[in-house]
This record gives structure tokens, sequence and C-alpha cells, in this order.
């Protein structure tokens, strides 16, 4: 299971869609990914995680958003609006709650657009039903969750909990610890996601606030190329237009109701849907540069994690490494697929692990538990969770103790 | 770690994805046979072999070629035909996916919830899949590995399917033609077809059309 | 799909099945006059289903198939009940997804298929069951009311959860005693033809199944409002025979009886004055197009 692909420098097959090279209602040129990120010329921008969020979806030929008020994604699916009526996208409406925002997202992609929405914290968890029919219908829809507490009492803060919930519903799920992430993840998204070998939904998440709401430089492609469009045709099932065959066509259709009973369809059907996420590696390695990146990771000592925790990470180690304690950093992109066999390849020196994490469970510690040998070198925490920040120096105490050192415990 | 090997079954209860094996799909100009990917042009002749070794080879077109949904389909329609007569193969349509009810007529019919039952019934040592959705493809291909022997192979017009024994990918009229050109060669090098001799059946309106007379 | 693409190739045709062969033969696709009466001269647009036998949704779904003004083009939207048994035996794309979800399916396919196809009219259709129009998906359907989407709203009320037994549900007569209301249900039928007018239906039908003309008018006239007007729904009544304790061949007596003067069922229609607009001026032009094509037989055979 989850083996690695070796890939040797190969890009992403190119995009043959006819309308490549060809403008847009905006003057924009559709253009092949490969050429968008590595060879238009990037630009930085200073710009809040809502901004880049917008600006990424002027660049990627959406036919559909559609939208509902949560924080703190708010600001970006409103600003989604404000380019719809500039012209960027077809189609784009407030829906009356998430469940009901997910379903007209999937009449929307059963009918052949490219969709995006945005959610977080309750709204994912209201949503939630949709996520495994997304998968199960082959709906390579794009939702971006700026990650909440699903807690109550009720909280808006950053909290990657629903993160943990999504994890089986047979969609990818990408975390993007900055805003460049953000903003190079979602464009991405879209073009591994709609792979016919893979077409599934795709969750980009984002930690809330922490992402979301702060400024930071980010790099961007010139605003006059655009993804070339979703072809609904490029669809390993028939696309719901009554344009193409075959004509008896119930895209999901009941195989297990009384009557009628094959129960090794069901199972073959589940077994199809996590194939096509296993498949979306081969695509994926290439546009992201690996499911992982890894910094001095040959060391004893590791942090791996994804998200900010990664940038608190960083800090930590700056901090570690003027005391002369060495670490590594191991950030994870993609937690589905999950990068297994990379993980343990670079955790095989590691004696002591350390997985930070903004939530309460620690999910990312036990998915790597299950899957590396002498898991007891992996050491849960530190979690912050409810929106408390993580200072660095937190991720150093906790290292400290880890190694028997003498710390100052610090307070809340 | 060694590699998954896409072999004909019966594999098992439930057999494994092959995708979520490690298998990787073939990229353009490539093919896969058993697992292990090969440049295109080698899978030609692997696919001649096998039809021209089998007892009832059988081709299974799918809605995507059985269809004139568009101007192109024609031709592939008519260059199946044409396979057919050649190798000799059977032809047994996937007209479309519902879960047929009350059952199918397994011997002229192949569905994809369960693709067992006209494998078994027709005894089908080797088959290839052309024009259907990956998806119910790689249904198919997977529940007749689970349970039958039969040896699996794909022309797919998109990526392609780790889940068949053998798999092409992007598939147009040209790769159907280079198929019957394989199948030509082979003959011409003295390989003779084992198949057991068979006529090709025909549906009209009213059923199963009775040849004998002709 | 024009009428044209809905063929076999030639070379594969006679390995197709017989009903395969039948459907391009002779099913009315691309026939704007088609109705109920070609039903018995030509090919349904239904195979075989998995309801009880005797069952009113059966014939419903038979006429409402027959009724469609432009089948080629039209992709329906069900929901979870006795109704998604026969969704995929129907030869037009359809959609099932969720329980209760439908009407925000649709609300999203139509736009898209408004944008993907602009110069051709796609007509969308929900239908789905009581349970799922009413109950778990009502925020839907109304919103897409209020909203004005476009399409048409079919909802066959049994009055009752048919599918997982035969339970309570907001279209079930009060005092009627069922699963889960052990007592009696305790409040009256919810008057769904009532909110749908209100939430901004352009036109509205409700019936029993017992007739086929009135069930082709009222399919008829709502797919065409909802073309060029607002949405548009129609309550069939399709009793669940199996669940209040009738034998097969009393489904028709059942529908009778409850449209009779005084019954549930009372054939009645709001139409907005837009939408009437509409509606007179597509009798006249049909009118019209049967009275030319009439004359222009005579004038062939003189
Ligand atoms: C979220 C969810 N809740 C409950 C169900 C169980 N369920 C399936 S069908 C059904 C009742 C359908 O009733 P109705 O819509 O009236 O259709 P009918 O079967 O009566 O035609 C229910 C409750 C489900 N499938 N999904
Ligand atoms: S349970 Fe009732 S509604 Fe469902 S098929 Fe049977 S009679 Fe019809
Ligand atoms: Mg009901």
């Amino acid at each position: 299971m989850n083996k690695q692909v070796e890939l040797k420098n190969k890009r992403i097959i190119a995009s043959k869609h006819v309308k490549l090279g060809q403008k847009n209602r905006m003057d924009q040129t559709y253009t092949d990914i490969n050429d968008i990120f590595f060879k238009a010329e990037q630009t930085p921008n200073f710009l809040t995680g809502s901004e880049v969020i917008r600006e990424a979806i002027k660049r990627c030929s959406v036919g559909t958003s559609v939208a509902y008020p949560i924080t703190p994604q708010s600001e970006a699916a409103a600003l989604i609006g404000e380019i719809y009526a500039e012209g960027y996208l077809d189609e784009y409406f407030r829906g009356e709650s998430e469940f009901a925002v997910m379903g007209q997202c999937a009449g929307a992609a059963f009918g052949g657009h490219r969709v995006f929405t945005t959610t977080a914290g309750p709204g994912t968890l209201r949503a939630m039903e949709n996520f495994p029919m997304w998968a199960g219908a082959r709906l390579p829809i794009q939702v971006c969750v700026t990650c909440r507490g699903v807690n109550s009492p009720l909280s808006i803060q950053p909290d990657t909990l629903e993160m943990y919930y999504l994890l089986e519903t047979g969609m990818l799920v990408w975390h993007a610890e900055t805003a460049q992430d953000l903003f190079d993840f979602i464009m991405k998204g879209f073009i591994v996601a709609e792979q016919p070998d893979v077409h599934v939904p795709i969750a980009v998440c984002c930690d809330g606030f922490f992402v979301t709401h702060t400024k930071d430089t980010v790099d961007l492609p010139p605003l006059d190329l655009t993804l070339t469009p979703y072809d609904p045709y490029q669809n390993p099932q028939p696309v719901m237009d009554m344009e193409t065959s075959p004509i008896r066509m119930m895209r999901d259709p009941f195989v297990m109701k009384s009557n009628y009973i094959s129960y090794a369809t069901h199972a073959s059907w589940q077994q199809e849907i996590k194939a096509a996420v296993e498949r979306s590696r081969k695509h994926t390695i290439p546009l992201l540069d690996g499911l992982i990146d890894e910094y001095n990771a040959d060391r004893e000592l590791l942090i791996v994690a994804s998200g900010t925790a990664v940038s608190q990470s960083r800090e930590a180690i700056r901090l570690l490494e003027e005391e002369g304690i060495k670490v590594g950093l191991v950030k994870i992109k993609t937690i589905r697929p999950f990068p297994t066999e990379e993980i343990r390849r670079v955790t095989k020196h590691a004696k002591h692990i350390f997985v930070p994490e903004f939530n309460v469970v620690g999910w990312l510690a036990r998915e790597i538990k299950a899957i590396i040998p002498d898991n007891e070198r992996v050491y849960v925490g530190p979690h912050v969770c409810g929106g408390m920040t993580m200072p660095s120096e937190v991720i150093v105490e906790q290292i400290k103790i880890q190694l028997g050192m003498e710390t100052t415990p610090l307070r809340m | 770690m060694s590699q998954y090997q896409v072999l004909p079954g019966p594999e098992a209860f439930l057999p494994p994805a092959a995708a979520s094996m490690g298998n990787v799909l073939p990229d353009p100009g490539e093919a896969h046979i058993e697992g292990r990917i090969v440049p295109e042009d080698e899978a030609y002749e692997v696919f001649a072999r096998k039809v021209l070794g089998a007892k009832v080879p059988t081709i299974f077109p799918g809605p995507l070629v059985l269809w004139k949904w568009n101007d192109h389909v024609a031709e592939k329609a008519k260059a199946i035909r044409e396979l057919a007569n050649e190798a000799p193969m059977r032809i047994i349509p996937m007209a479309d996916y519902r879960p047929k009810y009350p059952k199918i007529e397994a011997a002229v019919e192949i569905n994809p919830n369960h693709p067992n039952l006209t494998i078994w019934h027709n005894k089908i040592d080797v088959c290839i899949f052309i024009g259907v959705h990956c998806h119910q493809a790689n249904l198919s291909l997977k529940i007749i590995r689970g349970g039958t022997n039969c040896y699996t192979m794909a022309m797919c017009a998109m990526a392609g399917h780790e889940d068949a024994c053998l798999s092409f990918r992007d598939a147009d009229l040209g790769k159907i033609r280079k198929l019957i050109d394989a199948v030509k060669k082979l003959k011409s090098e003295g390989v003779e077809s084992q198949a057991i001799p068979f006529k090709q059946f025909k549906l009209s309106r009213a059923g199963l059309v009775d040849q004998s007379a002709n | 799909m024009s009428k044209e693409k809905i063929q076999i190739c030639e070379d594969l045709a006679d390995v197709m099945p017989p009903e395969y062969q039948e459907l391009v033969a002779t099913a009315t696709y691309g026939n704007q006059d088609r109705g109920w009466k070609d039903i018995g001269s030509s090919k349904e647009l239904i195979e075989q289903h998995s309801l009880c036998a005797g069952c009113p949704e059966s014939i419903a779904f038979r006429y409402i198939l027959a009724s469609l003004p432009a089948p080629e083009d039209t992709v329906f939207v069900g929901s979870t009940g006795c109704t998604s048994l026969v969704f995929p035996h129907v030869a037009v794309h359809n959609i099932h997804s969720l329980f209760g979800n439908q009407n925000a399916i649709a609300s999203g396919l139509k736009r898209t298929l408004k944008s993907r196809f602009p110069d051709v009219e796609k007509d969308v259709v929900v239908l789905a069951g009581d349970g799922a129009t009413v109950d778990i998906g009502l925020d839907m359907t109304m919103q897409s009311w209020f909203r004005l989407e476009k399409f048409t709203t079919i909802c066959f009320d049994n009055e009752l959860y048919a599918n997982t037994g035969g339970q309570e549900s907001g279209l079930m007569q009060k005092g009627f005693v069922a699963k889960m209301a052990p007592k009696g249900k305790n409040f009256e039928k919810v008057r769904l033809a009532e909110i749908a007018r209100e939430a901004g239906c352009a036109y509205v039908a409700v019936l029993t199944v017992s007739k086929p003309n009135r069930v082709e008018q009222a399919i008829k006239n709502a797919i065409y409002v909802a073309r060029e007007v607002g949405p548009s729904f129609v309550q069939l009544y399709t009793p669940c025979i199996l669940e209040i304790g009738k034998q097969s061949m009393e489904g028709l007596d059942e529908m009778k009886d409850s449209e009779t003067i005084g019954g549930r069922f009372v054939q009645k229609e709001y139409i907005t004055d837009e939408a009437q607009k509409l509606l007179d001026s597509i009798k006249e032009e049909t009118k019209a197009r049967k009275k030319a094509a009439k004359e222009a037989k005579k004038s062939v055979n003189a």
C-alpha cells in the first residue's frame, strides 16, 4: 500500500485542451500549468490569504463557485463574488447552507463545470455527507478549507481538527503552510484532481487566520494567463449533459437496493476511489516538487509537521540551533494521499520524532505512528487547540524535555 | 519492494486495486503488461499473441464506441468489427452501465456490476475492453480478476488501467488499427488462432436471430 | 443531444441488445408533439424496474417520460426513495447524489448547462418522493423556488416514507397511524402547493396519476414555464399500495377516490399571469402547427 512513485524529473503531462493558447472574455490566454508555473515570470505581491485565494481563482478558469459565509473564509468567498461580477467566472451565488452549497457544487460538476468553493469548521461538518458523495461520483470539485474549531462552545479560532474528518472521504487533502502554498495548491490542485485517472474532489486546507488574515509576500504569475478550462469529456464517467453516450445513464446507480444486489460492485467502487487518490501521486510529485519537503532530515532529532505548524517549527529549529541542538524538519504537503514511503525513508535515522499540531487529538502523529517502525520514536506533540498559538518556544521546550535537558517551563 | 503483478485470477475474494499496490499508469507512448511499463509497440505483439492463443478471445465494446454520439465513433466501430473478423474474436457489448433488472443475458451482453457472469458463461479466457468509461472499466476489470481466470486487456482512450493485465492508453482509431495489424503480422508468421470455432451472434429488435439457416 | 446522435454505430448494431435497437428505432426523441398516447405504439424511455407490482409510481414514471417535451435534452435529478429503483433504467441522464438535496443539485446543474449550452434549451427536472421534497429537503426545495431557479420539481406524493418501510411523512394525512406515528399523525398534511405558490413557483399543479392526459398537460406546462418564466412544481398522488394495505389492482381506485370532490387530491393549479400568457401562446402555436400539418397532409393526398 501507498508506495512511493519514482518520477525522475518528469513533468505533469501537458494540457491538450482545444482552447490552449486562445483568449477568454477577460483577455487572458489559456495556458498549460507547466508554463504558468515553470516558464512565466513570477512577481512578488504583498497580500492577505483571502486575497491570495481571489488571485488564484482569477487564473483558474472556474465555471461555478457557490458561497456561504463562515469565518474565516467569508472574505475570500465574497472576493470571489467580486471577480465574478467582473466576469472571471460563469456562475456564482450564495447557497442556503453548507450542505446545500456542496450539493449545488455537485450539480455544477455533474453538468461539466470546474467548481470551486470555500468553507471552514462547522461548515465543513455541516457539509460532510457531500464529500464522500463527491468522491464516489468522481466529481473533481475543489473546496478550500480555512480550518477553524469545530468544538462546542462555538469557536471561530484556528484549529485543524476538521481535517481529521476529511481524511477518509475519498478526497485529496492538501495542507498549505503559507499564502504562497495556498496560491500554488489551489491552481495545481485543479489540474491534479481533474486528471481523468484521478478525477476526485480535492480539499486544499490552510490554517484559518494564520494564513487567511495575515499579509505575506506571494509570487504570482501574470494575470493575463489562466489555466486551460476543465474538459468534462476527459472524465472517467459520462458527464450529465445529454451530449454523451450512454444516454441510459444514472451516474450513481443503485446497485444495492432491494431486488438488485451487487456488493462486489460497491466494494470495487470504494477501492477505485482510493485507487484514484493513489494515482494522484504521479501528477502531484512533479507539480509540488514532491509530497514532502525535507530540511536536514537525516538528523537524529526530527520535526514532522504540516500547515503553519511547519513555520513555527522552522523558528524553533533556529532557536535550538543557537544552543547547539541540531534538528531536521519534514514538511508534509499532501495528507491524502499520505506520503507513506517518503516518511518511512526520511525517518529512518531519526531517534526522536516530534509532531507539533494545532488540534487536540494529534491526528498527524497518529498517521505517522501507523506507518513507521519503532513508532515509540514519535512524540505526539506539542499540540495546542481552540485557537491557541503555538510559540516556537513551546516546541523548543518539548524537545528539550524529551532529551532530558533543563528548561524554564513556559506558562500561559 | 517487489512489483505487484496483475495476472489473471481468480485472485481473491476481494483483490486489491493495483494502484493501491503501487502500480503506476504508463505515460504517453507506453503501455503496461501485467504491471510492467513497456514501450507501446511491445504491447501490440503481446496482445496479438494472447488473442491468437486463446480459446474464446472476446472484445467488449463499451458505450463510447457502440453509440454514434460523435462523428469519429463510427470509424472506430468499423475497426473493431474488422479486428473481430480478422482474429477472430467474439464481440459482446457493454451497452451501458445500469444494474440491469432482473438479470443480464450473459451469452450476449456484459455489465460492469457483475462482468464475471459473462466471463464464466462464455468461458472467455482473453478479453479486451474498448470504449468503456474508465470508472466502469476499472470496476469490471477488478471483479473479473477477483473471480475468473480471464486475461484482461484494455484499449483506453485516457490514461489506461492498472487493473487490466495489459493496458494501452490514449486510444484512437490508429491504435485500434494497430491491433489489427499486430494480429495480421503474427498470422503471416504462421501463428494460428486457437479460437474454438463460433458464429458471431446477431440480435434484432425481436431478439436473437437464428443463423442456422445460413 | 440531437435525435440524430441517438444512434448505434452500424458496424456494431447487430450485437446490441434488442431494447437498445428498439430505443433507436421507435422512441420519440426529437418529436415535440410526443405524449402519453405514444405509449404502446413507440418505445418507452423506461425499461424494467423493481417497484412493487401495481405501484402507481411506475405508471406515473411512464406518463412523465412520455410527456417530456425534449427528452433528448433533459436531465433528471432524483433522490433516495422508491423512485431511485427506477432511475437506472431511464433513458435520459440522471443523478441521484443524496437524500433530500435534489433541488440543490438541480440548481447547480441547471445553471451550468445554461452556461455551457447557451443556445440549447436543456430541461432539468427534479423527481423525488414526499419525504425528500418536504421533510429532509424542504429547505433546499423552497430556497430553489425563492431564488427562482428555472427548473421543474415533481413530487411523487405517496404520503409516507415508502422505501424505508412506511414511516410518517409531512405529507401524510392527519390521524393516519404509521410507523413512527404510533398514535396517529397529529398535524395536518403540509400544504405544499400553497407553499410553492408563495415561494415563487410560476406554475403549480396538484393531481393524481389516474388520467394520463392530465398528467401530460401538467408536466408539459411545468416544463414550458420553467424554461421561460420561473420555477414550477407538480405534486402527483402515487399511493403506496404496499404500505396502505391495497392490492396491486387497487391503486387506480384509490387515486380516483382521492380526486373526487372533498378529496385530498382534487385537481388544482396555481398559475401566474405571466405563465398563463406563455401557456396560452404555446397552445395557439401548437394548434396552428397541427392544423398546418394536417392541411399539408391533405394536399399531398389530394
Ligand atoms: C440522510 C439520510 N437519511 C435517511 C435516509 C433513509 N431513507 C432512504 S429513503 C427514505 C424515505 C424516502 O421517502 P420518500 O422521499 O417519501 O420516497 P418514497 O420512498 O416514499 O417514494 C429514507 C428516510 C437516507 N437514505 N439518507
Ligand atoms: S413500497 Fe410503495 S411506493 Fe414503493 S414501490 Fe412498493 S408500492 Fe410503490
Ligand atoms: Mg413517499
